[in-house]
């Protein structure tokens, strides 16, 4: 086997538990499941361990990043962890008892079997269409945060970071740390919507100490972050912040500035590609967003695959540590301690409060204008959707997408599919269907293959 | 440890750091779209930069459709944008 990224697999006569992402989540499971010498396959797409969450470059730096350290030691340092970086999983398959997990690596096609299966696939920042949103210097958060803290790459020189949730912290403060200026920093929403949750806070102290982190990291780069501001049109270095109510309703007056990067963000959308292969149920969660239904013991409604960390709610990595844990301990066979069940309750209260008081309201669905494009992949702009319901008689996003395309390009409506249903939705006067919403989430290959490939041989 | 390379893009020689993705690269470089679209040929970047969208695929050495957030950079690879 040669050698991609960091990994070296080392063949196994026998495996007992494959482990799909090497995050926060599928660290702490491969690491768990280690404790009583099970063997583990750890199976990533990235060159290095630490999924979207941890990404370095030569040392971890940012809040308490100790931890990841720690746990790459552990991990690596694990004679019954087997490693395989650089590998895209694209296709999950029964065989008997086992399951198989097929994989691409280096252009071409490799698979495993093992008695079981962790996923922990993790997230991508969730985007709504706005005028400008598909123009060179508009990405999300995660992406001017990805080229920074993986590959040591300002994206321009000035930023605006906007949307809403937590997230737009670290971003913002990252860039103004590594020499961006941080021009603008804006939240859709308003900070004391905390207040629905004050259990939340009473169960997880702790974050106050994260909180005045960044608070301090703002006040030194002389950040102001500002409530209640959307980005509303980007066009070629000129960004427009329109005041929103709090049902994401524009208000005039906007003004104008300019600047090279806007990264917006919306919260996260699960990775729900590989379980969905599998056939794992899905279920909505509260804030609207498609996740995985698992039970106590993060076990999914397949036998033998269990799902940690994001896939299954939205959480933040503190939680993805805890769910990959317990995860890694059920698929090994060991005991699951009701300290652990408790820190993950805690954890679960925090996450649903983030839910509530970052939830994406519905008028967003104004910002666009009838060119702007909503499915990036297939150009299909807002105007191309409406026609599909006014004109065709579109009545849900499947048959919008049939008439449109949006949603069928190459990354088969990962970033346009949920907005898709919720337009179309909007037109028809209808809410959009749990159904729908988890129809309109799974997909059946999860990463482009060349047909040569899946004709080459085995079955 | 920072090794230089250098590759092309669209027949212009980028200088980068082993180990950065071609976006990385390329963006560093100073030049923010990499490629047009297929109908309105608008310049298209980096969107989400970690291989989930599609927005910053290149041709790499001939094969069309490459995540160019994710793909590292090697010495001498001939970039396109495409068409």
């Amino acid at each position: 086997m040669s050698d991609y990224g960091e990994g070296r697999y080392e063949y196994r006569e026998w495996l007992m538990i494959i482990v799909i992402g090497a995050g926060p989540a599928g660290l702490a499971a491969a690491e768990a499941a280690s404790r009583n010498g099970s063997e583990v396959a750890l199976i990533d797409s990235a060159s290095r361990l630490g999924g979207q969450y941890w990404r370095h470059r030569s040392q971890v730096s940012g809040y308490r990043s100790n931890r990841a350290d720690l746990l790459f030691a552990k991990v690596r340092g694990a004679a019954s962890i087997t490693y395989i970086s650089e590998a895209t999983v694209w296709s999950i398959e029964r065989e008997g008892e086992l399951i198989r997990v097929n994989y691409l690596q280096g252009g071409s096609e490799s698979s495993l079997t093992a008695e079981k299966l962790i996923l922990a696939t993790g997230a991508y920042d969730r985007s709504l269409p706005f005028p400008g949103w598909d123009q060179p210097g508009s990405m999300t958060p995660g992406a001017a945060q990805a080229l920074l803290k993986g590959h040591g790459v300002l994206a321009g020189q000035s930023v605006v970071v906007a949307g809403t949730g937590p997230f737009l912290l670290p971003v913002a403060t990252g860039l103004a740390e590594a020499g961006a200026s941080v021009i603008g920093l804006y939240e859709a929403h308003s900070p004391m919507r905390w207040l629905l949750s004050p259990q939340a806070l009473l169960l997880n102290v702790s974050k106050f100490a994260e909180l005045i982190y960044y608070a301090g990291l703002i006040r030194k780069h002389r950040i102001t972050p500002r409530f209640g501001r959307v980005v509303s049109r980007f066009d070629k270095g000129q960004v427009t912040i329109s005041g929103v109510n709090s049902e994401f309703s524009l208000k005039k007056p906007s003004r104008t500035i300019e600047v090279d990067v806007v990264a917006v963000g919306w919260g996260f959308s699960p990775d729900l590609t590989l379980g969905g292969i599998a056939g794992c149920k899905e279920r909505v969660d509260i804030d609207g967003t498609t996740v995985f239904a698992v039970d106590a013991q993060q076990l999914s409604s397949q036998k033998n695959i269990w799902i940690a960390g994001e896939a299954t709610g939205i959480g933040g990595a503190d939680l993805s540590l805890l769910e990959g844990e317990i995860a890694g301990l059920a698929a090994s066979g060991q005991g699951i301690s009701s300290q652990l069940r408790m820190a993950r309750y805690r954890k679960q209260v925090f996450a649903d409060a983030l839910k509530r008081s970052y939830s994406v309201k519905d008028g967003w669905r104004s910002w666009a204008e009838k060119s702007t494009v909503v499915c990036r992949c297939e150009e299909v702009s807002l105007g191309e959707i409406e026609e599909s319901v006014v004109e065709l008689g579109a009545e849900d996003s499947r048959t919008a997408k049939l008439f449109t395309r949006a949603g069928m390009g190459l990354c088969q409506g990962r970033v346009c599919s949920r907005n898709v249903s919720e337009i179309v939705a909007g037109l028809t006067k209808c809410a959009v269907t749990d159904e729908e919403r988890i129809a309109s989430s799974n997909r059946p290959i999860a990463a482009p293959i060349a047909l040569g490939l899946l004709g080459d041989g085995k079955k | 440890m920072s090794n230089q390379i250098s590759f092309t893009f669209n027949g212009v020689t980028v200088q980068c750091e082993e180990g950065q993705s071609i976006a990385a690269a390329v963006i560093n470089s100073g030049t923010l779209a990499l490629r047009k679209t297929r109908f309105g040929e608008e310049p298209r970047s980096i969107f989400c930069g970690i291989g989930i969208c599609f927005d910053c695929v290149v041709v790499v050495d001939g094969v069309a459709n490459q995540r160019s957030c994710l793909i590292t950079a090697k010495a001498d690879m001939n970039i396109e944008s495409g068409s």
